[in-house]
């Protein structure tokens, strides 16, 4: 189990005050503090780790967040930010020193710009409620993460989401313009606009995927992508997944840059295709989902240049989409892969680390061979055009011995990970999760350095503590804070 | 999701069912997303997944249901899109509606909350005493003004008088147990529930469910025995009264089965099949568990049946007639019956209408709009918003509870089924506008 | 000048500075000293030995190239491979014959015309090496193509300008070139239905990888008589010449619409991605403009009432302007640049320019105390690059 920091023992004993304070700033509705109503709010989408938190607050303005977060910073009170609470990494975790940020209830479209292609919406509206408020239009949002039905634009900046998509369209940061963040001591600072290139040091760049350590984004502008003329995806199955990986290979190395390339191994399949039903073959070893775009003579152009390719390595079976109503089928298990696997196991951890593509039949290989060592199940999925790799490890969380097991398990994997030249966490962030594992990836220089921007941010660490970097080396139970000029 | 129930407490074959429920939960969120109640009021705990949470929390600790638990379970619908959102396959129903009846049994409920519930349990169920109460309170519309104030009681009341009809319809034939013949040469007897509220609120609606089997060759049995279907107790929190009303027409479809045989068991009211579907389950620890289990099995809504029976119309309206078809959540959620009325009405040859977001509940869900006025009024809103958007000639539902809470802001609200009679012969809707559709 | 062959130079020469509080200017070949605000100092470091490819994987589309790499020499290497760099960077004609290195285009983040499809050179920088004023060795990022782990210092290290450390070697997201390239082209529009003109390309769903307008005289330097505004598709063959026939069916409504296959294409692109089309004499200044799209056309006319020439790339949303250096000039470009939200960069000025405190756009306050401590976190001494992007 994960170690939090030592609760300010001041702030608990003003916790009377503090509710007071935090009732002064916002309606009464807005600031939750009973016990039973706080309960939910203990954990997010990592509900292995919970902590129920001081207070919860509900702001539905820019300015009530500026005033909570210069209340907080006065009083010495930390601080958790909070969207959709989807994290996979516990990103949201509360402290119980801490009052949560909760940004569900800024959930307004404030402009849509066709012209110039860009929307402004506040951060508690959904990654896919910006797409379905301009797909009749024909725009659309591109970063797709998973979750992307209910996890919310702010928390998309807090972790630079990511998708199934990006490989063509790229992540969070690479489609948001603008961001009016708050910071700790209630300054509102607008980073960037609706203009693509911005002067002097990149702060959005810094700013998404920090993960609520820097401010919190109220307001985003985000690029709005004309759809393409129509998509379509194919199923290929293969024998190993070695056979799959080569595969992949032989199709980035053509020059196809496929929209979505996504790699399921057998245990993935069976879990989705429960849940699905979208005619995933139950027969192979692994299976790639490609996708393409663009008109339909150039879709079967495209796709018929792949299945060409995919030809050469022995399929089992492949299978191109006829219809807009399969190819939505052949996501639905994709995207609902995580909660289908609650239909096979009563736990997961998932995993999120990127690896060289090139190493992936290796990685599946010790993966496989340390589920067998732990006595876990493991269901891999692979956005395998990225390398961004997604074990599922299945567990029993009521079996205390299980979990141990599969938190050990799964920081083997992401040391695997790092080993082969890849990192700890692709498109999920480091959260509470992979904090402890910082330090395989990073040396402690490398880590003061991030320590020091993070202070210059919010000197007092009272931003997401205990999230991202790990406590202090001895005593882990107090952050480890380094002045920024230190 | 990690659970803490003692060996003692899973000895509970309810709380097992619970446990089991929430161990497939992997608290992922999505069912945040389109709960009606989390995306109006933007907060965990009015959301499926805090609720989850405030059961589980209630459930292990075993302690009494705090008012705070009661508000936000109170507050939910069951209108069950969680369910179809859900990728895990949680059985939100059984967990919510276990999770009510242990508010009922440990939460001490203010004094007129506990009357008017008690109010309701005791006159919803039962059609005579319903016609009398709604006379009365048609007499009480002329002093709403009178019922000011904004305290929940105040509100309450004139939710109800809002939703009494002006003019009650007089009863029918069809809400007396007997046999309907079919026209012709007999090709399916079916047991039709009568149930309670919609035969008082809108009579018309059996009739044309009624009219319309008995002309497709079908015999059509309201069974003596047979009434409320139990729902609207049993998302009050009163198990035990539902469960009498579940024994009661279980038996009674049963004799009818050993009499005459039954086909199936079709209702007009989804609300009311979602429940009847689940008899196999609510019954599932009595004798009569088996039973229980066929009726279940033979329940069909009347859109599965006619799609079943390959319903054709006669006729086509004469003017194009655009029909919003807003689908109840018990239909679409509950029953997961999304296609057969829209396929239904398109061959009847209305155009077919989808709002946006069509899985979000219109606020009306049993007795709900009711008791919590005040979201049931803002669903409401939402929901007539997205229907007039559509530049509709009028909505069509196969719930008479969404029917009566859209009803009231100039769209006609008619059943699906009406409008599928009409289009085979059967007389045009009552509260079809003369002129609309010839 | 010191110009270590290694890391480990870097790290020495910086030690050295830092315990002296000696300034150090930071470069590669200096190409691009003239942009932004200057800097005197009496020691320059560059990167220009510190050369190589170490890492080009082209299915992983990823390459690692040593800072001092020539952005020719990477680019070379792609080409072996039928790869390109994505976000097209420029070599500005008005910098002469001198080569710039891939840290130099980094740390200026500049794009050319493809940035408004597929991303800016920022969002292509996958890893990073660098040491820091403090003389330290950090990374950041990897040498896979989707990571969140740690603060991305690899974001802030690009277009720093060398003030936060000295970057060593660069790992970029690279795409495979395209088969062929066309373009769409309209003679004789004005700025403002141009830019409608290439909204409605960009719009949509041909993936435009190019969208820019050359009024009358940038146009001219291209040899066209008339304004041309052309939009640009990179793709598969059959792909190209099915999307530009669409493209032209779009703009149709515009005027006659002119189709140029790959070789004309080519060309006419890399000029537009050079500033080629910029007549420069001796002391004219140039400026980089970054606006929402349907602003470009009145930053444009402005310009032009100031006596400046200009073009728009970007659809409308880069403007390159040039002309006079006059600080009237700049002061109207600057305001109407603020007001339509925008942000401006100096590409080449006289002195007087490039010393005033709006050489690049004015931070409120409470921003630049958080840039000053973020700076101090990287170089405490203030001895990299000091006064290049603010004087304080």
């Amino acid at each position: 189990m994960i170690a939090l920091p030592q609760p300010k023992t001041d702030v608990l004993d003003r916790r009377d005050a503090v509710h007071e304070g935090l009732r002064a700033l916002l309606p009464a509705r807005a600031v939750i503090t009973d016990p039973s109503r706080l309960k939910p709010y203990e954990t997010d989408g990592l509900s292995a780790y919970r902590q129920m938190p001081l207070a919860v607050v509900l702001p539905e303005s820019t300015e009530q967040v500026a005033a909570v977060l210069r209340f907080c910073h006065q009083n010495g009170v930390r601080v958790v930010p909070r969207g959709a609470g989807t994290s996979l990494a516990g990103g949201a975790l509360p402290l119980a020193d801490a009052v949560v940020v909760g940004m569900m209830r800024m959930n307004r479209i404030l402009d849509v710009n066709y012209a110039d292609r860009y929307a402004v919406v506040q951060a508690g509206v959904t990654n896919l409620g910006i797409t379905k408020a301009v797909e009749a239009d024909g725009f659309f949002y591109a970063p797709d993460p998973s979750s992307q039905l209910a996890c919310m634009i702010g928390g998309n900046i807090g972790m630079n989401s990511g998708g199934a998509h990006c490989l063509k369209y790229g992540v969070t940061a690479n489609n948001v313009l603008g961001i009016k963040l708050v910071t700790i001591e209630g300054e509102i600072l607008e980073l960037g606009g609706a203009h693509l290139d911005t002067a002097g040091y990149d702060w959005m760049g810094i700013v998404i995927g920090s993960e609520g350590q820097l401010g919190i984004a109220t307001e985003i502008t985000v690029r709005l992508l004309r759809a393409p003329e129509g998509t379509r995806a194919m199923l290929a199955a293969f024998k190993s997944n070695e056979i799959a990986g080569r595969c992949v290979d032989a199709i980035i190395g053509s020059g196809i840059i496929p929209v979505a390339l996504e790699f399921m191994d057998r245990p993935a399949i069976h879990a989705c295709e429960a849940f699905a039903k979208a005619g995933y073959p139950l027969d192979a070893e692994a299976m790639l989902i490609i996708e393409v775009e663009g008109s339909v003579e150039e879709q079967d152009s495209l796709l018929g240049r792949i299945k060409e390719i995919c030809g050469r390595f022995d399929p089992i079976s492949l299978k191109v989409s006829q219809s807009a109503e399969e190819s939505a089928a052949i996501w639905k298990g994709r995207k609902g892969a995580f909660g289908a696997i609650g239909r096979i196991s009563p736990d997961y951890l998932c995993m999120d680390g990127t690896i060289p593509t090139s190493t992936l039949p290796e990685v599946l290989r010790r993966i496989g061979e340390m589920s067998e060592q732990y006595g876990l199940g493991v269901a891999n999925i692979f956005h395998a055009g990225d390398g961004n790799l997604h074990p599922l490890i299945m567990f029993d969380a009521n079996n205390p011995e299980s979990m141990h097991k599969a938190e050990a398990f799964g920081a083997d994997i992401l040391k695997l990970c790092v080993e082969v030249g890849g990192c700890l966490t692709g498109e999920h962030g480091v959260g509470v999760e992979k904090r402890d594992l910082m330090s395989v990836q990073f040396t402690e220089t490398e880590l003061d350095q991030q320590r020091r921007v993070k202070t210059a941010f919010d000197a007092g660490w009272l931003l997401n503590t205990a999230k991202v970097f790990p406590l202090k080396p001895g005593t882990d139970t107090t952050p480890a804070p380094i002045p920024h000029a230190a | 999701m990690q659970t803490n129930f003692t060996p003692d407490q899973l000895a509970d074959p309810d709380i097992a069912v619970a446990d089991r429920i929430l161990r497939s939960c992997v608290h992922c969120g999505f069912c945040t997303a389109t709960c009606p109640t989390f995306v109006t009021v933007g907060d965990e705990d009015d959301s499926p997944r805090g609720r989850i949470y405030m059961i589980k929390d209630m459930l292990e600790t075993g302690a009494p249901a705090s008012e705070p638990v009661a508000f936000h379970l109170d507050r939910c619908l069951s209108c069950l899109s969680c369910m179809t959102t859900c990728p895990s396959g949680v059985d939100y129903m059984h967990l919510i509606d276990h999770a009510r009846t242990r508010v009922e049994e440990t939460y001490e409920r203010p004094a007129h909350d506990r009357a008017l519930r008690s109010l309701l349990a005791a006159i919803m169920p039962y059609p005579a005493r319903l016609r009398m109460a709604l006379r009365a309170a048609s007499l009480g519309r002329l002093g709403r003004g009178l019922v000011r104030g904004e305290g929940m009681l105040m509100r309450r009341l004139r939710a109800m008088l809002d939703l009494a009809p002006a003019q009650l319809p007089p009863p029918s034939s069809t809400e007396r147990p007997g046999v309907f013949p079919a026209t012709g040469e007999r090709r399916a007897r079916v047991a039709l529930l009568a149930g309670c509220a919609q035969q008082v609120l809108d009579p018309g609606i059996h009739d044309a469910t009624i009219r319309l089997l008995n002309r497709m060759g079908v015999e059509v049995v309201v069974a003596a025995g047979a009434g409320c279907c139990g729902a609207l107790t049993h998302h009050l929190g009163r198990h035990d009264e539902a469960l009498g009303f579940a024994r009661a027409n279980v038996a009674a479809w049963t004799r009818e089965i050993g009499a005459g045989g039954l086909d199936a068991v079709v209702t007009d009211t989804s609300g009311c099949g979602t429940v009847l579907k689940d008899y196999g389950f609510l019954l599932r620890d009595t004798p009569e568990a088996k039973d229980a289990a066929r009726i279940s099995e033979l329940t069909v809504d009347i859109t599965e049946l006619l799609l079943r029976l390959d319903y054709q119309p006669s006729r086509t309206p004469k003017t194009p007639l655009t029909v919003a078809y807003h689908a109840a959540c018990s239909l679409q959620h509950g029953q997961r019956v999304t296609d057969a009325p829209k396929t239904l009405l398109r061959r009847a040859g209305f155009s077919v209408a989808e709002p946006k977001d069509p899985h979000l509940c219109c606020g009306s869900a049993g007795t709900y709009n009711i008791l919590q006025p005040e979201m049931a009024g803002q669903l409401r809103a939402r929901k007539l918003g997205t229907l007039h958007a559509l530049k509709p000639d009028l909505i069509a539902a196969g719930n008479i509870g969404c029917l009566t809470q859209l009803a009231g802001d100039g769209l006609p609200t008619i059943h699906t089924v009406e409008l599928l009679d009409w289009m085979a012969g059967g007389p045009r809707p009552a509260r079809l506008p003369q002129g609309a559709g010839g | 000048m010191i110009a270590p062959s290694d890391e480990a130079g870097l790290v020495a020469a910086i030690e050295a500075a830092a315990a002296a509080r000696t300034p150090l200017t930071i470069e590669g070949l200096g190409s691009k000293a003239g942009f932004a605000r200057p800097v005197q100092t009496a020691e320059t470091l560059s990167t220009r030995n510190l050369t190589g490819i170490p890492l080009h994987a082209p299915q992983e589309l990823i390459v690692s190239a040593r800072a001092g790499t020539t952005l020719a020499a990477l680019e070379a290497k792609l080409a072996e491979a039928g790869q390109h760099l994505i976000a097209e960077p420029p070599h500005y004609a008005f910098l002469g014959a001198e080569a710039q290195t891939v840290g130099g285009i980094i740390a200026t983040n500049l794009s050319g015309p493809r940035r408004i499809a597929w991303g800016a050179m920022r969002d292509h920088v996958m890893g990073i090496r660098a040491v820091t004023g403090r003389a330290e060795v950090i990374r950041s990022g990897g040498r896979v193509l989707k990571n969140v782990t740690g603060l991305d210092l690899c974001k802030l290290f690009t277009g720093s300008y060398g003030t936060l450390g000295v970057m060593s070697e660069v790992t970029l997201k690279v795409l495979p070139a395209p088969e062929a390239t066309g373009t769409v082209l309209l003679a004789g529009l004005d700025a403002a239905t141009a830019v409608k003109a290439l909204s409605a390309a960009l719009g949509s769903p041909f993936s435009v990888t190019g969208a820019a307008h050359l009024p009358q005289a940038a146009a001219a330097a291209l040899g066209h008589a008339r304004s041309i505004t052309i939009a640009r598709i990179e793709d598969f063959t059959d792909s190209v010449h099915y999307r530009i026939g669409r493209l032209a069916g779009i703009w149709s409504g515009f005027g006659a619409v002119e189709q140029l296959d790959t070789t004309a294409s080519l060309a006419l692109w890399r000029a537009v991605r050079d500033a080629a089309p910029l007549a420069l004499r001796d002391g004219d200044a140039v400026w980089r403009v970054s606006v929402q799209p349907s602003a470009g056309p009145a930053i444009l006319d402005m310009a032009r009432g100031a006596g400046l020439d200009g073009y728009l790339d970007w659809g409308g949303g880069l403007v390159f302007l040039s002309g006079p250096g006059g600080e009237t000039a700049h002061a109207a470009i600057a305001a109407a640049t603020r007001r339509a939200g925008g942000e401006w960069w100096l590409l080449r000025a006289p002195d007087a320019l490039r010393h005033r405190p709006d050489a690049l756009p004015p931070e409120p306050e409470a921003m630049a105390a958080i840039r000053r401590r973020v700076a101090a976190a990287f170089d405490p001494a203030g001895i990299l690059n000091p006064g290049r992007l603010h004087a304080a």
